[in-house]
């Protein structure tokens, strides 16, 4: 079998480099890709749509409708994911373990047991061997904020620099993760839900598809940005920036909002325990 | 409203799947209902713009407004139009059934269910009414996922069968994305009414060669043309009832769909027919899988196994039937997407009300089914005369022409393989109706030997409704066929 395999793979491979032959040169710039739409994006992009990054007006407008289902196929994979593995009713385990967070003692509360209170020194863990770091943690507070800022940035300067949603959003994503792996699944979840993860990650695709309906209802074809013109007050042409901005935006929230609810159904099993 | 249908279409059903997620952390509840409407809202679109293209011819719609090739177009024909019903009835029936299965499985995740439901046939919808090379792969990705997640969902077996499913379909997506490519590089464009302007006037076709090769190498695997079709059996039959039901009747059939828009309207006849050798590999290929999925399936004691081998025998009737290359051998393999369709979601509609009351599907747990649930026995009936191919249903129509364009091609191996599955076809469905008249053993393992009434213990109406519709069709398909030829068919078929 693994022979086969073998023997396939490399039949594969000369025919895969056999089609090259008659690939055109490097950066030719006659080469069928290079002359036939590629001059007009580059030519036309700026007045067409008063965006400067030729990249961002392909993907977010003249190819638009790809981006959104590129969203929508993050949104799925989230969806998939949850579907698969979550579990709502697991048997829960009997006795809580809780550390004490300056002496590093850990006790087994019972069932029925008092638990201490929310902001006491003591933390929530699911086995013995649990490390704890503060370097790691504080810093990661440290930095998380300007990772944020940063994610923002990468968003909203799409339209001028390489950047955008897809982008932006996983590197805000990144943020909670990285919270979630210097702290536990259970305090990132207390701040940010299952429930707005996964709620943030319709909402994002639904404001890139709203959007293009909205285009449709008032009177134009989907995702025509420059009919929003009349509703945001300017010219058709700035308006396709503007409506660039709000699908980048929705593609950044669900992008984030889909690393997120990845991030705790595959760290936990779907069982939403303290995670890795 | 009516100019605006090809984009309805496909953003109903996907903005329904946000709305079902997010609300199903209120509630489990508004999901069905959203689901439904979202469907028959898709399959209200479908009639319309079907009707539509009869009227005036082809519909174009640009999205985003740009003019092809510089944004993305949908381009409607008849062909689309038709297949376009096709999934939004087949999916709309088959969720109908789908209530009571759904209810009170998948552990409170029943919103997420339907959300993939709605987007894997808002997927297929787009793969079909897209007139872009690429945004068609996009819509590939998203009916793959979705058809990932609903099949790993099944009983203990479906996760590896739909992990083996994922490699196989990535694997798949992965070629038709190369030959994509090559065509890019080749031509420098990704509209399809633009490539087929553009390949004939290429001098050296090597690339366009390949092209072709990896986009249907890919297909193939994605609609497990044997011997590619490793993935599908197991796939099919451990995948929960209610979705097995939307993907075994769907998928397959839409890959074909899309080998025929390839080779119609990016590569041109011409150049697909025009190649001394591929045709008459296709055709072999096409043979070897009826022979084997015919042989493969009186091997199986299970009926949702042997549906899977029947579709991987009824996959070669249409890539045979299109390769012929002759109008009747297209005509067949065109209504035959049609017909296997909705054969296979009446068949598997069946299967999933033989689950629901008996919890399995093994063969020998169907004694006394005649007595036990008359009404799904008789829909099965004639669901399996159909697959048979026997008059007045409508698998004898599309078989009929497949033959006939065998003949004409003069491809006897065809004809034989043909005439081969329906043998074994007889042989495997009459051994399974032999099977539910038995009377079924005591509970000490002796059959009772005079007769007592068996208790009847139909499936509840509201996955009866939607077979008996389903069971109408195949003879109501069957009874206008020839209408649907001469009316629909002939003016796809281009002039070779």
């Amino acid at each position: 079998m693994k022979k086969t395999g073998l023997i396939m793979v490399i039949v594969t491979g000369i025919l895969l480099i056999a089609g090259t032959t008659e690939f055109p040169d490097w950066a030719d710039p006659n080469s069928p890709a290079s002359s036939h739409v590629s001059p007009y994006y580059i030519l036309k992009a700026i007045d067409d749509t008063a965006v400067p990054n030729v990249v961002s007006a392909v993907l977010a407008d003249y190819r638009g409708y790809d981006t959104m289902f590129e969203t929508a196929v993050i949104f799925a994979a989230g969806l998939a994911c949850f579907f698969l593995l979550r579990q709502f009713n697991r048997k829960r385990a009997k006795t809580k373990m809780y550390r004490h967070v300056p002496t590093g003692i850990i006790i087994d509360i019972d069932e029925g047991g008092k638990l201490p209170e929310e902001n006491s020194n003591f933390e929530r863990i699911d086995s013995q061997w649990t490390p704890y770091d503060l370097i790691i943690k504080t810093t990661c507070r440290i930095i998380i904020p300007f990772i944020q800022v940063f994610a923002l940035y990468v968003i909203i300067h799409g339209h001028h620099s390489p950047g955008g949603g897809f982008q932006g959003g996983v590197i805000l994503g990144a943020t909670i993760i990285l919270f979630a792996i210097s702290h536990d699944l259970r305090t990132t979840i207390k701040r940010l839900s299952e429930k707005m993860a996964s709620v943030f990650s319709s909402m994002g695709v639904f404001l890139f598809a709203a959007t293009g309906m909205l285009c449709l209802l008032l009177g134009s074809v989907y995702l025509d940005y420059s009919a929003l013109s009349d509703l945001l007050g300017t010219d058709p042409v700035m308006a396709r920036s503007h409506g660039i901005l709000i699908i980048e935006i929705g593609v950044g929230l669900s992008v984030m909002a889909v690393m997120i609810w990845l991030y705790y159904n595959l760290s936990s099993a779907g069982k939403h325990n303290e995670g890795l | 409203m009516s100019e605006q249908f090809p984009a309805l279409l496909i953003t109903v059903p996907l903005i329904s799947a946000f709305f079902i997620t997010a609300l199903g952390w209120r509630s489990a509840k508004p999901a069905y209902p959203i689901a439904l409407l979202a469907l028959a809202s898709a399959l209200f679109s479908s009639m319309g713009l079907f009707g539509e293209v009869l009227k005036h011819g082809k519909v174009s719609y640009r999205l985003g407004g740009w003019p092809p090739p510089f944004g993305i177009e949908y381009a409607v024909d008849a062909l689309n139009a038709f297949v376009l019903v096709v999934i939004s009835f087949v999916a709309l029936i088959n969720l109908i059934a789908a209530k009571r299965k759904v209810d009170g499985s998948f552990s409170g995740k029943s919103p997420a269910f339907y959300a993939l439901y709605v987007m894997f046939v808002s997927g297929l919808l787009g793969i079909t009414v897209t007139g872009d090379v690429f945004n068609l792969y996009v819509l590939l990705e998203i009916t793959a996922l979705t058809g990932y997640a609903l099949i790993g969902m099944g009983d203990k077996h479906a996760p590896l069968a739909g992990f083996n499913y994922l490699i196989m379909g990535t694997i798949g997506a992965s070629f038709y994305l190369l030959g994509v490519g090559y065509l890019y590089l080749a031509t420098g464009s990704l509209n399809m009414g633009n490539l087929s302007e553009i390949i004939p006037t290429i001098q050296s076709k090597q690339t366009i060669i390949f092209a072709f090769i990896f986009c249907l190498l890919g297909l193939f695997i994605k609609m497990a043309l044997f011997p590619l079709h490793n993935w599908l059996p197991n796939a099919y039959s451990y995948s929960p009832p209610a979705a097995s039901g939307l993907i075994a009747p769907l998928t397959t059939k839409v890959m074909i769909y899309v080998m025929i828009r390839l080779v119609y309207s990016v590569f041109t006849p011409a150049f697909s027919f025009g190649h001394p050798i591929l045709p008459t590999v296709f055709i072999w290929l096409a043979i070897i899988a009826i022979v084997m999925g015919s042989l493969l399936a009186l091997a199986q004691k299970n009926l949702l196994k042997i549906l899977s081998y029947i579709i991987v025998a009824e996959v070669g009737y249409m890539v045979g039937g299109f390769w012929l290359g002759n109008s009747d051998g297209m005509t067949g393999a065109i209504l035959h997407i049609a017909n296997d369709a909705l054969m296979t979601l009446c068949l598997f509609l069946v299967a999933g009300n033989f689950i629901f009351v008996l919890k399995n599907d093994r063969l020998e747990s169907f004694k006394g089914l005649i007595h036990k649930m008359p009404l799904t026995m008789a829909a099965f009936i004639i669901g399996a005369l159909s697959i048979i191919g026997v008059p007045p249903t409508c698998g004898f129509f599309s078989k009929w022409y497949l033959i006939k364009g065998g003949i004409e091609a003069g491809q006897y191996g065809f004809v034989a393989a043909l005439l081969f599955s329906s043998l074994v076809n007889v042989i495997l469905f009459f051994k399974i109706i032999e099977i539910t008249y038995f009377e079924p053993e005591t509970k000490d393992g002796h059959s009772l030997h005079h007769h007592v009434a068996i208790p009847r213990e139909e499936a509840p109406l509201s996955m009866l409704i939607p077979l008996a519709i389903t069971t109408l069709l195949l003879i109501g398909v069957g009874l206008y066929s020839k209408e649907i030829v001469t009316g629909i068919i002939q003016h796809v078929l281009p002039t070779i």
